[in-house]
């Protein structure tokens, strides 16, 4: 930087003075850059540890678990325990479950943000600044304060799953895929992203689209939507990742209906058949193939995904 | 001139029904999934409802019972308090630190990768896997001790271990979030910034106070009160890794209503124990969030 500079002429005594001082602590910052990169690969180590620990146990035989002592290494890799999963799990069932929930969560997020965000930053009308408010405030409230009342609402939709008209005596939307995605279809925190990129599109470019005659959905669709590729992309990732590994409402609407359990809701309802020394292979195979996924699809679109996208609810 | 659709003072132009149009799904679901359950919950804490039967009206009931005679909702409270706190105070600086770290890092996209993976994973799997490391005898770690001549604690066998291993796994599960927040907000730091502090002869440590950590103070105020409310609630990687247990050392306010209405079936009171816990959590937001403003005058 500074100090690899040319000297320049007419330099001041001042500068030169900084110079000095900063050629003195060199020894002592590469010192100190040495020891940063050693921390850091100690804690990306770290990072890594429980995964390897994963894909290592999955190889284990029973020769390996019962031997004395246990060993940690397999002595055979026994590479068949992903074939085993798919064959002594429901691992093809939960898998579709997975891939068909986040696709519908996804995509309706995308779809609800996207006309959302567009309507807050981009028209002037009565409420603009109340409801605004609403998709910032909600943003607040914990998830754990809507699991019971949604399980109900949900419950006791009138005339679905068996109910009657006052919603009574069936199982209302338990039970079907609606009641896995129905509480996801709007996220408030793709709504505000959306809007915050709204906001940086120029209206002139509207006004130009309208005296040109175009009508306003087809301004949206046309000319805006395209514009905000880059921010799609990055709420799509986000809504992916997080649906895949959402847990605790799936597993609470399927928990009697295992024909719509998800990866880690199932993995985790079958926990109790793990418990045997040599089923823990199963169940580490398992959640390895319940990670991939999400992996493989975050490094295949990360060049798209902006980290100051991710943070620009900061400002 | 022709007329033109009127236009606001900061730009944005009427365009009839078309807002409401787009908005539409929006509030239809604001409605059904935000303002009825919250008041559906409200109404459900001041009744007594097994939901095999109809919901009888019980008042205050529920709460006075929480506040003034169940013993186990305030241990709970207490271990909310013990996970948020030590996940919020170890958490937030280390992914700070490790934000300055990867921002004159070699290969930071690699290292942010790395550290980010956590966050890629479903946490029953963030749950199971650290039960296969922290195992009392057959983990990886007490392996590593004990091949070395230690004998390692029970991690998730004895209860005040189990409270300290819970919020290390949380902290490791959750430092790539804040890590990105905050390099988002150093990369926003103009170079020529500290170049000029450089020149004005301000050592490292000086421009770190006196340059850096005022520009990122707002990420460090979005990232300590999101996290908080975030450790408040979370109770899924506890569900999955400890249950609770042992003997309900690790088992934190949400945990408690969550089994109170999907295992006990007492839905008024696990809705009432979830109101005070919003509650406590709104208030103590609202403090930190004037405290670190204030801070920043």
């Amino acid at each position: 930087m500074t100090v690899s500079d040319p000297v320049v002429a007419g330099e001041t005594a001042e500068i030169a003075a900084n110079r000095r001082l900063l050629s003195g602590g060199t020894l002592r910052r590469q010192a100190g850059g040495v020891l940063k990169y050693v921390l850091l690969t100690l804690g990306a180590g770290l990072m890594i540890l429980p995964f390897a620990d994963m894909f290592i146990g999955a190889l284990r035989g029973p020769a390996d678990v019962y031997a004395n002592p246990p060993r940690y290494l397999p002595a055979e890799p026994q590479w068949g325990v992903y074939a085993r999963v798919f064959a002594e799990l429901p691992m093809g069932r939960w898998f579709a479950n997975s891939v068909i929930v986040t696709f519908l969560i996804t995509a309706a997020q995308v779809a609800t943000s996207v006309t959302a965000g567009y309507a807050l930053a981009k028209y002037e009308f009565r409420g603009r600044a109340a409801i605004f408010r609403l998709v910032v405030g909600a943003q607040m409230f914990p998830f754990f304060l809507f699991i019971i009342p949604i399980f109900f609402i949900l419950r006791f939709v009138p005339l679905m799953g068996g109910n009657d008209i006052a919603g009574q005596g069936g199982s209302g939307l338990l039970g079907t895929y609606a009641a896995l995605c129905l509480p996801f279809l709007v996220t408030w925190y793709g709504v505000f992203l959306m809007r915050q990129f709204f906001l940086a599109i120029p209206d002139d470019l509207m006004e130009a689209a309208r005296l040109d005659g175009a009508n306003e959905y087809r301004i949206f669709r046309s000319i805006m939507l395209p514009l905000v590729k880059p921010a799609i992309a990055t709420l799509t990732l986000f809504s992916f990742v997080y649906h895949w590994n959402e847990f605790i409402w799936t597993m609470t609407v399927t928990r009697s209906a295992p024909e719509l359990q998800t990866l880690p809701v199932g993995i985790y309802l079958l926990s109790g058949a793990f418990e045997s020394l040599d089923q823990k292979s199963l169940q580490q195979a398992a959640l390895a193939v319940s990670i991939l996924p999400v992996i493989v699809v975050f490094l295949a679109l990360q060049r798209l995904f902006v980290a100051s996208d991710f943070a620009s609810g900061v400002k | 001139m022709r007329p033109r659709a009127p236009v606001g003072d900061d730009g944005p132009a009427a365009g009839g029904a078309a807002p409401w149009v787009f908005l539409a799904p929006l509030l239809i679901f604001a409605f059904v999934f935000f303002v009825l359950p919250l008041g559906f919950s409200v109404w459900l804490s001041f009744t007594r409802w097994n939901p095999l039967g109809t919901p009888s009206w019980v008042g205050l009931r529920q709460f006075e019972y929480l506040l003034t005679r169940d013993d186990a909702f305030w241990r709970t409270i207490l271990n909310t308090f013990v996970f948020a706190f030590g996940f919020v105070a170890i958490g937030v600086p280390l992914a700070l630190v490790l934000a300055f770290a990867f921002s004159r890092a070699k290969g930071k996209a690699i290292w942010r990768q790395v550290y980010y993976l956590p966050q890629l994973t479903n946490i029953v799997a963030i749950a199971y896997l650290w039960q296969f490391v922290l195992d009392d005898r057959d983990g990886l770690i007490n392996r590593g001790l004990a091949a070395i001549g230690l004998r390692g604690p029970d991690w998730l066998t004895d209860p005040t271990m189990a409270m300290i291993s819970v919020v290390l796994v949380m902290i490791w599960y959750d430092a790539g979030k804040n890590m990105l927040i905050f390099s988002a907000a150093l990369e926003a730091v103009d170079q020529e910034i500290y170049d000029a502090a450089t020149l004005d002869g301000a050592g490292a440590w000086r421009t770190l106070r006196s340059v850096t950590l005022p520009i990122i103070r707002p990420a460090f105020t979005f990232a300590t009160i999101t996290s908080f409310i975030t450790g408040m609630g979370f109770f899924s990687l506890i569900l999955a890794m400890t249950g609770g247990g042992p003997r309900g050392a690790t088992e934190v306010t949400a945990l408690y209503t969550y089994r109170m209405a999907f295992e006990d079936l007492r839905m008024g009171r696990a809705s009432a124990g979830a109101l005070i816990l919003f509650v406590i959590i709104g208030l103590l937001s609202l403090l930190q969030f004037r405290a670190l403003r204030e801070r920043a005058r």
